[in-house]
């Protein structure tokens, strides 16, 4: 799996591309682990690049949403496809993650939020 | 660079090459494809190679388990070079040059040049296993002879103790260093794809530099079992073409190859860029000697890694499922008016399916889960969940508080983030009544005893252990006398075929037309059957739970 990740002003966004699987889906945990416990408090996981996400896929997406739980951070979801928006839909986890369109919306969603 | 040759090395099969022609080149399972590989996790039409604008590019046909390209997933086409490591599940395909072996060296291997260009003339070639039965080149000196016999035997001493691979391959060079004085040395090994690699070296003190040996000399070393010898390259004319076997103005040279019974495992060089020291004939004899013992000794140190490894993963698996399986009710509540059945059956790697049927107070709880990932973790989440729903269930007033409970306990102190979807419902024997949750699990399916089949209506709220706190809301409906009830995981919509379809909830509602008013364990195993003969002998990827509920009406005992 590649995963894009750069700063744009105080947001870290994050890009996954490919399949997020059980086994791409602990290259992704590693990555954003790594990213929060170097204090990235804002986020954006851009999925535009990801065809698929298994339930261990969504556990790291889960993961990344408890650790930026508002107020102590934010994260913002874009880019989904129709296959991971329907993934998010039947574990019932839409209302647990801010979700926007495009990256755009995303970061000023992001920069928006109230996080320290 | 479209001369390219795939050494394919398949999982269940015998390795071989495959020249690049043509256009296009698909790699799978299948017959149908270009190049087929034996690998029981690999899709039927796995990959694809195709020439653009002169190269190659490889690109994933959306197989099940991915293309990797140097151990990175291939997500779009990608142009190959040669050295490349093309990973399909479980196989693998080294890509190859048209003379065989790697033409452009990858980074690190500590090797040069092209394999298959020419050697000079004084190179000196010697069968590694005959100088072990030739005679004493004569005019040896005795003296130096003993004193050489003596060194093989604490070298072969000092092998015998147990030792790491990285501390073996320390020692035999710091052996090597200390009775034939070289200024470099280093090590090389194949790894599981056959690929060459430097993987320990040594320089003498106050030397510089990074030795690199010419991939001519490793190949003629190590495919043909033969110790070599060097003697200062830089000034005899015949080596002019010095540069192609050792660069970095090496003058003279001694290699063997690190042979065992079973094969070569790579070789072992030594080299000298000053005047001071030259190597000769029994140095090359010696070295031979200290390969073939290390040989040994790195073979059986490879052999209990791999044994230990292959244990260890096979114990995590075992583990994980006998967790599973302990945790699964083997007989159910006999009560009047219920019948039930259900079914698991495990994937390979252990997924953390789980259902659990409980009776109290003439009512029944049901429950059907999977968890988040696989393997031990997702084993002992399942056990946790299962022992929470006996532990809570009968007593709770409701099936909103039963689930309510159960997340919380789940959810709490939760860091990884694990979460397990879920179907809880409970039913009224005496009444026909269920209520029911639906955690981000699959729909379950009511089948009329009149006829018609339909998935039960209501607002999936979140899997269990995802949000603390969190408020379920439970959905009721009153069955009908032999109305019977479906509840199933994943596992059996996203099976797939051979042919890498899926099961799809389509051929599922075709089968339930079929169902109405049949016995819980004919519907469980019904399915359960037409799921493995959709599979045939493609891999399961999830484990694969069905279970079954007919309600006979109140007091009504199981038909004979």
């Amino acid at each position: 799996m590649e995963i894009g990740d750069e700063q744009v002003g105080e947001t870290r966004v994050i890009a996954p591309r490919g399949r997020i699987d059980s086994v791409s889906s602990s290259e992704l945990e590693r990555h954003l682990v790594a990213r929060l416990d170097g204090g990235a408090r804002r986020v954006v996981i851009d999925l535009a690049g990801v065809e698929y996400v298994s339930s261990a896929g969504l556990r790291v997406l889960l993961l990344a949403a408890k650790r930026l739980k508002p107020p102590q951070g934010a994260l913002v979801l874009c880019g989904l496809g129709p296959g991971v928006r329907t993934v998010l839909e039947l574990a019932g986890f839409t209302s647990l993650f801010t979700v926007e369109p495009g990256r755009e919306q995303a970061l000023a969603r992001a920069s928006g939020a109230k996080a320290p | 660079m479209s001369a390219l040759v795939l050494h394919v090395r398949p999982r269940d099969g015998e390795p071989f090459r495959h020249a690049l022609s043509g256009e296009a080149v698909v790699l799978g399972r299948s017959s149908k494809a270009d190049v087929v590989l034996a690998d029981r996790y690999l899709s039927r039409q796995h990959a694809r190679l195709f020439l653009r604008e002169g190269s190659w590019f490889l690109e994933d046909l959306g197989s099940r388990n991915t293309t990797f390209l140097n151990d990175r997933p291939v997500a779009q086409p990608t142009p190959l070079r040669i050295g490349d490591v093309i990973r399909l599940a479980e196989s693998r395909i080294i890509l190859e040059g048209p003379g065989g072996g790697s033409a452009s060296p990858p980074v690190g291997d500590g090797l040069t040049g092209r394999a298959d260009e020419g050697l000079p003339d004084g190179t000196l070639f010697r069968s590694a296993t005959l100088l072990f039965t030739a005679p004493a080149v004569p005019g040896e000196d005795p003296g130096g002879l003993a004193g050489r016999l003596r060194f093989l035997n604490d070298v072969h001493r000092a092998l015998a103790a147990p030792m790491t691979l990285e501390s073996l391959l320390e020692l035999i060079l710091e052996r090597a260093f200390g009775q034939l004085k070289p200024e470099e040395g280093a090590v090389f090994l194949r790894d599981s794809s056959g690929t060459l690699a430097r993987v320990a070296m040594r320089r003498a003190p106050g030397v510089t530099g990074e030795p690199l040996y010419s991939r001519a000399l490793a190949r003629e070393v190590t495919e043909k079992g033969v110790a070599a010898l060097v003697t200062d390259a830089s000034e005899d004319p015949r080596f002019a073409k010095a540069e192609s076997i050792v660069s970095s103005g090496v003058r003279s040279l001694v290699a063997a190859p690190l042979l065992d019974s079973d094969g070569c495992l790579g070789m072992i060089v030594l080299s000298a860029k000053g005047r001071v020291h030259i190597f000769g004939e029994s140095d090359m004899e010696l070295l031979a000697a200290i390969a073939s013992a290390a040989a040994m000794r790195i073979r059986s140190l490879r052999f209990a890694d791999e044994a230990a490894e292959r244990r260890l993963l096979d114990r995590e698996l075992d583990l994980a499922h006998d967790i599973q399986m302990a945790m699964l009710p083997r007989s159910f509540p006999e009560l009047p008016g219920l019948d039930v059945s259900a079914v698991l059956r495990p994937a390979r790697s252990v997924g953390g399916d789980l259902y659990d049927v409980v009776a109290a107070d003439g009512r029944v709880w049901l429950l059907v889960g999977d968890v988040s990932g696989k393997g031990v973790g997702a084993a002992l989440f399942m056990a946790v969940t299962k022992t929470l729903f006996r532990a809570i269930a009968p007593g709770a007033a409701s099936v909103a508080e039963a689930v309510g409970r159960m997340n919380q306990e789940l959810a709490r102190d939760n860091e990884r983030a694990m979460f397990v979807t879920a179907f809880a419902a409970r039913l009224d024997l005496a009444t026909g009544e269920l209520e029911y949750v639906n955690a981000g699990h699959s729909p379950t399916y009511r089948v009329a005893a009149r006829g018609g089949f339909s998935t039960l209506p209501g607002l999936v709220d979140p899997a269990l252990g995802a949000v603390e706190g969190h408020e379920y809301r439970a959905h009721r409906l009153r069955l009908e006398p032999r109305d019977a009830l479906l509840l199933y995981t994943d596992g059996v919509v996203e099976a797939r075929s051979g042919a890498d379809e899926e099961f799809h909830a389509l051929r599922l509602e075709g089968y339930l037309a079929s169902c109405r008013d049949v016995p819980a364990e004919r519907i469980v195993q019904g399915l359960l059957d037409r799921v493995e003969e959709f599979a045939g002998d493609a891999p399961q990827y999830d484990d694969i739970t069905i279970l079954g509920l007919r309600w006979l009406g109140a007091g009504i005992r199981e038909e004979p």
